[in-house]
């Protein structure tokens, strides 16, 4: 799976959970400051990704996701291990 | 570089009186903090204009919402961030890229989480400065201004407090909102309420000096958790005092003893950190009190009522115990029970029953009714000879209490003097305090608290009369020879200084040093013994050993060769027996300083003021009597003074019951020459003279002894 594949999945996930149009969705946006998203919803995405790529992020690194860039590099990271 | 204190005023001026304001990560959930300061804002009635920044939100409460800050057209004079603090940066940079200059950071998740929080509060720090903003916070409750001009609540508190005279600035969130709370009841009003929070940018000196020009604010209280800049706190008070005579009440947190207990030092053992505080405070004239209700009940003494110009009060009451403990109370604060003038004894004569007391404390007997307290009150204050009224009542079944609480304050109204009040009991008399609370006039559960006010309002009129002085800087004094001393020390990596060197400091600095010398055997003990003349003390020297009483190192009052040789030899084998580890590098030989008082000297650097300087009963029980005083350097000489005389046992040296007075003047020079040394030299960790020997009055004294701790 290349980087754009991951890249458009990451962000139909981000659409479905924050309930906003994939195109309003920029690269790099960042979940709250852009997106709106709040704590709980913050969580949620990591949840949703977790279960869309079918991975475990560990907490603490699951913390520092916090643009579609952040996500985008950690997983394709994690399928590249 | 961090931004000029006049930059960080103007800044402030924005955050208190802005013409617009952006929320920046609103939202409407209610029950949250983003919504709660938006919705706080809108129902204060802010006089200006208000724009929510949401990433998602479109509009709230019918205002339209704009995504990012730069999509806002106009200016906007304040942001208030209550996004997490992990996107608190990207939405700073924004402000700054907008030219928003002032900035309230509510967020939470910076430097009081430490390890990222430290890094993210380093950052907002960054970029304020870049940009020459100014923020409050983070990790605060906001802001709030009741000024009608402002009508400013940019916070979660649950209210908007009264219009008042009194500014809270808080380093704790949560205290507001218990304070707010306490204050509501009380019909206490605010002019401007400040949470603060971790002050990574603007701190409570700015805030100080802002408020000294605020003319909305007459009394200014702060509560405080650790204070980063001691010596600016004290600049910032005194400056505030002297030039608006606003009263400043400090209530500091953390009044424990930790840090001292380990000091190698009696001046290190005995100044804890809170002890430094209490002098600091003291020495700026910021007023501290031990909780939030003496905080409130000292305030509302000095916003309500005039200063009262002297001690004397009258004491008006309707039953004669609660007029004796407030007596007692008054007695115990200093105050003076006015003597009343042979035209208010005969008015009182003439209109008070038989059987009422007409001496002060006045006794209207237990049936007084509204216009028998009239009579009392207004006369008593009318008085040349009172310089407060004191009202006590009790409700028995004939007060009328509302009526008289309402002849209180119209009574009150007519003086420009104080008069404060203690309505005893709680149900019954519930309505009077009411009104007396909703008319300013102070009101007191118990008569300690209302002579403490009033004792505190007193020392405050007396403080703002008086003139600040500067300390002396004496030119007579050796810099260079103390620095290539000290140099020497911390190349050889030394702790401390032994006594040899140590006096030699103190000599370079003017400080009267007997005549002595080290020696390195029995011989030449005895040759400078006799050269010095006797009587002599003899005392060891030794990198390890600090205190020297404890290893029997110190033999006194050597009167011939015999009894050096003996003395020599004795305190070697003390201390062979008690440190075996020691090395002795020598033997000090000093003349015998003759008979006197023996008062302890000392420095300690304190982490947040810098060299606090200590006076106080000296010996070897000085830890056991606690008898000192502190002040920060530098130290004046009126300061000295007072370190003097405020010492409980000023009056061994005063010459109390016959006693001969002492050389108190030297003594006062001594503590300057001090205060001098521990700023000149910033080496000198901790330092101790103890004892000097203080002679008879224009005779002088002598260092007896003296450690210096780098």
């Amino acid at each position: 799976m290349d980087n754009k594949q991951i890249q458009d999945r990451v962000k139909k996930v981000i659409a479905n959970v924050l309930k906003t149009d994939v195109s309003t969705i920029s690269d790099d946006a960042n979940f709250i400051f852009d997106l709106g998203a709040d704590s709980m919803q913050s969580m949620e995405l990591i949840a949703a990704f977790e279960e869309e790529f079918d991975i475990e992020m560990d907490e603490d690194k699951a913390l520092e996701v916090q643009t579609v860039s952040d996500a985008v590099t950690f997983i394709s990271g994690y399928f590249n291990k | 570089m961090a931004n000029s204190a006049a930059l960080q005023q103007k800044n402030l001026e924005k955050i208190f009186y802005p013409e617009s304001l952006a929320v920046v990560g609103a939202n409407k959930v209610r029950g949250t903090v983003p919504a709660d300061i938006i919705f706080s804002i809108l129902k204060t009635d802010f006089q200006g204009i208000v724009y929510p920044v949401s990433p998602r939100e479109r509009f709230i409460s019918g205002i339209k919402c704009h995504k990012y800050i730069a999509d806002i057209v106009d200016p906007v004079d304040l942001a208030i961030l209550v996004f997490p603090s992990s996107v608190c940066h990207l939405a700073l940079e924004q402000c700054g890229e907008k030219g928003i200059k002032s900035v309230i950071i509510i967020s939470a998740g910076f430097k009081e989480i430490g390890g990222i929080g430290l890094e993210r509060e380093k950052q907002i720090k960054e970029i304020a400065d870049k940009y020459d903003m100014s923020f409050i916070g983070p990790n605060c409750l906001g802001v709030i201004n009741t000024d009608p001009r402002a009508l400013l609540n940019a916070s979660f508190a649950r209210k908007m407090p009264e219009e008042g005279s009194i500014a809270f600035l808080s380093q704790s969130g949560a205290l507001c909102t218990a304070v707010l709370d306490y204050a509501q009841a009380k019909h206490i009003g605010f002019s401007k309420f400040v949470s603060f929070g971790n002050k990574a940018d603007i701190s409570e000196i700015d805030l100080l000096y802002y408020l000294r020009d605020d003319p909305k604010t007459k009394v200014i209280l702060v509560y405080l958790e650790e204070i980063s800049d001691g010596p600016g706190l004290m600049k910032a008070a005194r400056e505030i005092i002297s030039e608006s005579a606003k009263p400043i009440l400090a209530l500091k947190s953390g009044r424990t003893m930790e840090g001292a207990s380990a000091a190698a030092s009696h001046t290190g053992s005995l100044a804890g950190s809170d002890e430094i505080v209490d002098a600091a405070f003291e020495q700026a004239g910021i007023i501290r009190c031990d909780n939030i209700e003496e905080m409130f009940n000292i305030a509302i003494a000095m916003t309500y009522q005039s200063l009262p110009a002297n001690n004397r009060v009258a004491i008006i009451t309707n039953a004669g115990g609660p007029g004796v403990l407030t007596t007692d109370a008054a007695i115990h604060e200093g105050l003076q029970l006015a003597r009343f003038s042979e035209e208010t004894t005969d008015i009182f004569k003439k209109s008070l029953p038989k059987t009422a007391n007409i001496k002060n404390p006045v006794d209207v007997i237990g049936d007084a009714r509204a216009d028998r307290y009239h009579v009392a009150v207004a006369n008593a204050m009318k008085d040349e000879n009172v310089d407060g009224v004191f009202v006590i009542l009790t409700p028995q079944s004939m007060t009328d209490i509302e009526k008289i609480a309402e002849e209180i304050c119209m009574v009150s109204g007519h003086y420009d003097k104080p008069l404060y009040a203690s309505f005893m009991g709680e149900a019954d008399v519930a309505a009077g305090i009411d009104i007396l609370q909703r008319h300013k006039i102070p009101h007191y559960i118990l008569p300690e608290s209302m002579s403490k006010s009033f004792a505190r309002a007193y020392q405050f009129k007396q403080r703002i009369g008086s003139e600040m002085t500067k300390a002396v800087k004496f030119d007579d004094v050796d810099r260079e020879k103390v620095q290539s001393i000290l140099k020497t020390a911390r190349k050889n990596k030394r702790k401390y200084l032994p006594e040899g060197e140590a006096v030699e400091v103190l000599k370079a600095y003017g400080f009267p040093i007997p005549p002595g010398v080290m020696v390195k055997s029995e011989e030449e003990a005895v040759k400078m013994a006799e050269k010095i003349g006797f009587p002599v003390v003899m005392k060891v020297v030794s990198d390890e050993i600090v205190h020297k009483f404890d290893v029997k190192g110190v033999v006194l009052n050597i009167r011939s060769a015999k009894q050096t040789r003996e003395a020599y030899l004795s305190i070697h084998k003390n201390v062979t027996e008690k440190m075996p580890e020691a090395t002795v590098t020598g033997i000090y030989v000093a003349k015998m300083v003759p008979a006197g008082e023996e008062v302890i000297l000392g420095v300690k650097r304190d982490p947040s003021f810098g060299p606090v300087i200590m006076f106080g009963l000296g010996g070897i029980f000085v830890e056991i009597f606690r008898d000192v005083n502190f002040r920060v350097a530098p130290v004046d000489q009126q300061t000295a003074e007072e370190m003097i005389i405020n010492t409980k046992s000023s009056g061994m040296l005063t010459g109390a019951r016959s006693r001969t007075p002492r050389d108190i003047a030297t003594i006062r020079t001594c503590i300057q020459r001090l205060s001098q040394l521990a700023v000149e030299c910033p080496q000198i960790k901790e330092l101790d003279i103890n004892p000097m020997i203080v002679l008879d009055e224009n005779q002088g004294c002598f260092v007896a002894d003296a450690k210096i701790m780098l």
